[in-house]
């Protein structure tokens, strides 16, 4: 029965990513990503330059997946009680108070958008830091439950003006940060120009039918995936030594020129992070019709679900991107498997 | 010069009746003189022109000597059946000494050829007389005859060789050069070919490119599967030598071959590894299309990989 479930879901998932790719053309490897993300429930911190499409693919995504949708804005004068309510004065004149975008939708809240979170305030952050790891909030003496919930966000890395770095805590809630770059086959460039079709962003979204996967039932399904597909001791060993590389990196002969590699490292991967990584390899492995991790999977999310955990040296934080993907690309040739 | 032993008996020579009134008066035999003689040492193969020598030594009794008028005249030819034999005799020389009771004769005698066929020739140095006189007697003695064969400057007609039995000529060698030298380059062929199978079976390093990563890989293997040790550690082996040849891990048949192109013909049989290695580390339920004993195929997938590395599989 759950083979057929599997099979099923695989089907839909598969469906899900195919007309994400004809709505946000050459991006194959982040949309693969972030379905990952969507049935291992993690969330997803989309990065890159300015107009590259971030929005329009957690959008579409967003559609997909069906369930509530909220989305925020992020400004340098966003306060926390932003998201839970707004105050304004009705037609009698009183002021009123009704719930903000997090707790509009209660429970059903499938997908809160939060676009360019780097503009918004630490307080902020701090807020969305609880949100989702415990998917809970306190508010109006009451507890309120997102169980169905995943946060979307995007981050221009350009623009500094203006702008928070997210604090380490906050990243690591993140299951994934993923690079969007722009596609670099000339087709798909000169389509993006020229199509009109990509001039309509809203018009674009609503090409990706609604609600192909059923967000209710994602937590369910997601926990049926992680049960079934298998990960044998000695992939457990080979996840273990890459956990272990990305604390003391010098120690299996990784360098990186440049850089000093026994003082790069403050922080590791987290155990939350590592664990996120499993679920999300788990998760590929589905998708590519196992029931059995491979190295392969593992490969295929390390850089997202590990990269921006990381602690780095400060000296090193400027050039954070580029010897982030150096240092995992080196622990990934240095260590063996079996 | 050899002497004929046969030639050295003694001959009797007797003395002849017509023309001798005394010794028919005395009736007594002739004195013995000893005829010696000194041939060429070959008796074929001379052409016309050649000269043959030959000594004759005479050994008379001192009160008799030897008539100078008797001896061979230069510039004579004998006749066979009323034909010229074509032997002239070219010089004579005659000297004496004394010995004991005895006179001793050398008499060099020359002779040459002036004749030729298109076939070898019998012929022959003719016999001579020569005469003591003494004592009141005059004596005949006859130098025997030598027989020779002339040959011709050229062959003429099918000449069948293996008629000629003459021991003096020796065994006729055929020309051997061709297949002496086939024989070198079948010997240099196979010492290359000895050499090119000891390089393809050999796990040591003593050429260039040998002894490397599958190499040692492989006397491992064949070790692991000796001592029972089990598919999985000669699986891990395999990898280990996999990684350290391409210079990282590697986890795909494309991996490798993008940083080893030479082993672009083995893109099957990586594969196969591959999927082979899921099923032995990850997944048990993968299949790996491996057909019979997995260690035996693994043992020979290390030894082509080696091949590659040795730049012998194109």
């Amino acid at each position: 029965m759950s083979d057929r479930l599997l099979a099923d879901w695989q089907a839909h998932a598969l469906n899900l990513e195919s007309e994400i790719n004809k709505v946000v053309v050459g991006q194959e490897s982040p949309v693969r990503l972030i379905t990952t993300a969507i049935f291992a429930r993690g969330h997803v911190l989309l990065e890159g330059d300015v107009g590259v499409g971030k929005t329009t693919l957690l959008r579409a995504f967003t559609r997909g997946i069906g369930g509530g949708y909220q989305r925020i804005e992020g400004t340098i004068d966003l306060m926390p009680n932003d998201l839970v309510y707004h105050t304004y004065l009705g037609e009698d004149g009183r002021p009123h108070v009704s719930p903000g975008p997090l707790l509009s939708e209660g429970e059903n809240l499938a997908v809160f958008f939060f676009n360019e979170i780097n503009r918004a305030r630490p307080q902020v952050h701090s807020l969305l830091l609880r949100v989702m790891a415990e998917r809970t909030l306190s508010a109006f003496n009451k507890e309120h439950h997102f169980p169905h919930m995943l946060v979307f966000a995007d981050r221009n890395q350009v623009e500094k003006e203006e702008t928070f770095e997210i604090p380490s805590a906050a990243r690591d809630r993140f299951m994934m940060e993923i690079p969007i770059v722009v596609p670099s086959d000339a087709d798909v460039m000169e389509s993006l120009m020229f199509d009109t079709r990509f001039h309509n962003v809203d018009a674009l979204v609503e090409r990706v039918p609604a609600g192909i996967l059923q967000f209710d039932q994602l937590n369910e399904f997601a926990a049926l995936v992680q049960d079934k597909v298998q990960a044998s001791p000695a992939l457990r060993r080979y996840a273990l030594n890459l956990w272990l590389a990305t604390k003391t990196p010098g120690q299996y002969g990784i360098q990186i020129s440049g850089v000093d590699i026994n003082r790069l490292v403050i922080a590791g991967a987290s155990p939350r992070g590592m664990a996120m990584m499993l679920r999300a390899a788990r998760v590929n492995a589905w998708l590519n019709g196992r029931d059995a991790v491979l190295p392969e999977d593992i490969h295929a999310v390390f850089h997202e679900t590990v990269a921006h955990r990381l602690v780095f040296s400060p000296v090193y934080e400027m050039r954070r991107t580029e010897i982030a993907r150096e240092l995992l690309s080196g622990i990934v040739n240095a260590i063996s498997v079996p | 010069m050899m002497i004929n032993s046969r030639m050295l008996s003694l001959i009797l020579v007797l003395l002849s009746l017509h023309g001798m009134p005394a010794a028919l008066a005395d009736n007594k035999p002739n004195p013995q003189v000893l005829v010696t003689e000194i041939n060429p040492a070959r008796d074929v193969g001379y052409h016309v022109g050649d000269i043959l020598h030959r000594t004759i030594i005479l050994k008379a009794p001192a009160s008799y000597k030897l008539l100078d008028t008797s001896l061979p005249l230069k510039g004579t030819e004998k006749k066979y059946r009323g034909q010229n034999q074509g032997v002239e005799v070219r010089s004579v020389d005659i000297s004496e000494k004394q010995q004991g009771a005895f006179n001793i004769y050398t008499l060099k005698l020359q002779y040459q050829v002036f004749t030729n066929n298109v076939v070898v020739k019998p012929s022959q140095l003719p016999a001579e007389y020569v005469k003591f006189g003494g004592e009141g007697r005059v004596f005949q003695v006859r130098i025997p005859y030598w027989s020779f064969r002339i040959s011709p400057l050229a062959v003429y007609g099918s000449v069948k060789i293996e008629n000629d039995m003459s021991q003096l000529r020796g065994p006729l060698l055929l020309d051997n050069s061709q297949q002496r030298l086939r024989l070198w380059i079948a010997l240099g062929t196979l010492a290359l070919s000895l050499l090119g199978l000891l390089y393809i079976l050999g796990n040591r390093r003593w050429l260039p490119r040998m002894g490397g990563e599958f190499a040692r890989a492989y006397r491992d293997i064949k070790k692991i599967r000796k001592q029972n040790l089990g598919l999985e550690t000669g699986m891990t082996r395999m990898h280990h030598a996999l990684n350290q040849s391409s210079g990282g891990s590697v986890f795909s048949a494309d991996e490798i071959i993008a940083r080893k192109p030479a082993f672009a013909s083995m893109r099957d049989e990586l594969n196969q590894f591959f999927r082979l290695s899921r099923s032995v580390f990850f997944d048990a339920t993968a299949k790996h299309q491996v057909q019979g004993d997995p260690q035996q195929w693994l043992q020979q997938f290390c030894r082509h990989c080696r091949d590659c590395e040795r730049g012998l599989n194109k």
